[in-house]
């Protein structure tokens, strides 16, 4: 079927499933099939934020303190969080919104996506304030072959989709041959592959990232690079609302919530979504493998960065519906809960010790307590 | 403020029993006795809380936005209407 920018075709979006249904006509939020989208929505607009709004200067005095293998850690980190939200800054976009059937998840995707830009300009800002030319760091994204390893995997299910879409659009159901590859084109397998893509992104956005996150916040309990981890931590915090929308749009396909053949899917290909999160959460190990290689920093090592991972990966997979595969039963960086804690996050300097200060939030909510001493 | 009958009786399934009030959140109070709870954002947002309820009823301070099952509660944004039974993430 054919994108249009505007389908002129009346439909009425609360009978339409995520995706493959009808394309979006009207940009309207006051119904909404699933109103969670729309609360992440809001949620995510009141997070805004900028990244020069947080000071990195003394970061640079920090870095010139660190060891050499303390350095490859910080700097590996940052290119691999590059890459991640160089990908994530775009591929929603690009692989769900051609295929996205209402309008409240299609605003979720962009202004998801609008913020992993946001974090890809922090790293920028960090890299700079390091370094009078970043351009090495940035190089060696593509050059790095631990990098690109991980680059390929995090890729490959969004390309698939996106290419079969590409497919299905302009050539419709059938045996596509392109380059003498034949490529079968039809809802079923369209479906198949935005499930993997789906389960594919949920991984990323669980654990991909908290490898990095523990190795940053292990700097600031050492009172080292503290700019560094106020952004990491507004990173963080924007990544754990979008694991919350990629839990439920995976949740809402598997309790038949949704489209019932994405339910069949899901019970179809439950190995193998299994199997991307497991590969994930092998990488991610990999990567500390790589972090540590020149020798471990102060208040981390190899072993308990894994078991971090695995007991991160216990959460993430129970809330999808999968099992719990490690025996890890406690967390082996408590002090990392901190740093994840919302009401810890804040910009300048003037509101870091007022919770109460939230740019953009209201509380509006009046309950009849608040009238308990008020007499006439 | 602690009126007898708001300290409702909380069974931390392979932990102990503690109490709780209905002058905090179900975290804050289970933290004050010591029992470590996973937590991120404290906000009902990310879900790192998820807790399972065996028994009771719960109402929230604020919209929980994580994805929680039908049998889970998030601790971080609810407060114990009864005595509850919970499975907490340690």
């Amino acid at each position: 079927m054919r994108y249009t920018t505007f389908n002129q075709n009346n439909v009425n979006t609360l009978g339409e499933p995520m995706f493959f249904g009808n394309p979006v006509n009207v940009a309207r939020y006051d119904q909404q099939k699933h109103a969670i989208f729309e609360k992440l929505i809001e949620k995510q607009i009141s997070f805004f934020w900028r990244p020069e709004e947080v000071d990195v200067t003394r970061d640079q005095v920090d870095f010139q303190k660190l060891t050499d293998p303390e350095k490859h850690i910080f700097i590996s980190n940052l290119k691999y969080q590059t890459l991640l939200d160089s990908v994530q800054g775009r591929s929603p976009n690009i692989a769900f919104l051609p295929i996205v059937s209402l309008p409240e998840l299609e605003t979720w995707i962009e202004t998801w996506s609008f913020f992993e830009t946001i974090h890809s300009r922090s790293y920028t800002h960090i890299l700079r304030n390091l370094f009078s030319d970043p351009s090495d760091i940035f190089e060696d994204i593509v050059a790095n072959e631990e990098i690109k390893r991980r680059a390929s995997d995090i890729s490959r299910y969004y390309d698939d989709l996106i290419f079969a879409t590409q497919l299905w659009q302009t050539q419709g159901e059938g045996t596509h041959t392109v380059n003498g590859e034949a490529h079968l084109i039809n809802k079923r397998e369209l479906k198949k592959k935005l499930f993997l893509c789906m389960n594919s992104v949920n991984a990323l956005e669980a654990i991909r990232f908290y490898v990095s996150f523990a190795c940053t916040f292990a700097f600031a309990e050492r009172k080292l690079m503290e700019g560094n981890s106020k952004i990491i931590r507004l990173i963080a915090r924007d990544e754990n609302l979008h694991l919350t929308s990629t839990q439920h749009v995976l949740n809402l396909w598997a309790k038949g919530k949704d489209d019932p053949e994405m339910a069949e899917i899901a019970e179809e290909c439950k190995d193998q979504a299994r199997e991307i999160f497991m590969s994930a959460v092998q990488q991610e190990k990999e990567w500390a493998d790589y972090l540590f290689q020149n020798g471990s920093m102060i208040g981390l090592n190899k072993q308990i960065l894994c078991e971090y991972v695995e007991y991160i990966a216990n959460q993430r997979m129970s809330a999808i519906g999968l099992d719990t595969p490690f025996t890890v039963k406690s967390n082996p960086l408590p002090w990392m809960n901190n740093y994840l804690n919302s009401d810890n996050v804040q910009v300048a300097p003037q509101e870091s010790e007022i919770s109460s200060y939230l740019v953009g939030q209201i509380d509006s909510s009046v309950s009849e307590d608040d009238f308990a001493d008020f007499e006439l | 403020m602690d009126k007898p009958d708001d300290v409702f009786r909380i069974d931390v399934v392979d932990a102990q029993c503690v109490p709780a009030g209905t002058d905090k959140t179900l975290l804050e109070s289970l933290e004050q006795h010591g029992i470590d709870v996973h937590y991120h954002c404290r906000e009902g947002f990310c879900g790192a809380c998820r807790t399972k309820l065996l028994a009771g009823n719960v109402r929230y301070t604020t919209d929980p936005l994580a994805y929680i099952d039908d049998d889970e509660i998030l601790p971080c944004c609810c407060i114990p209407l009864t005595h509850l039974k919970v499975t907490v993430p340690r």
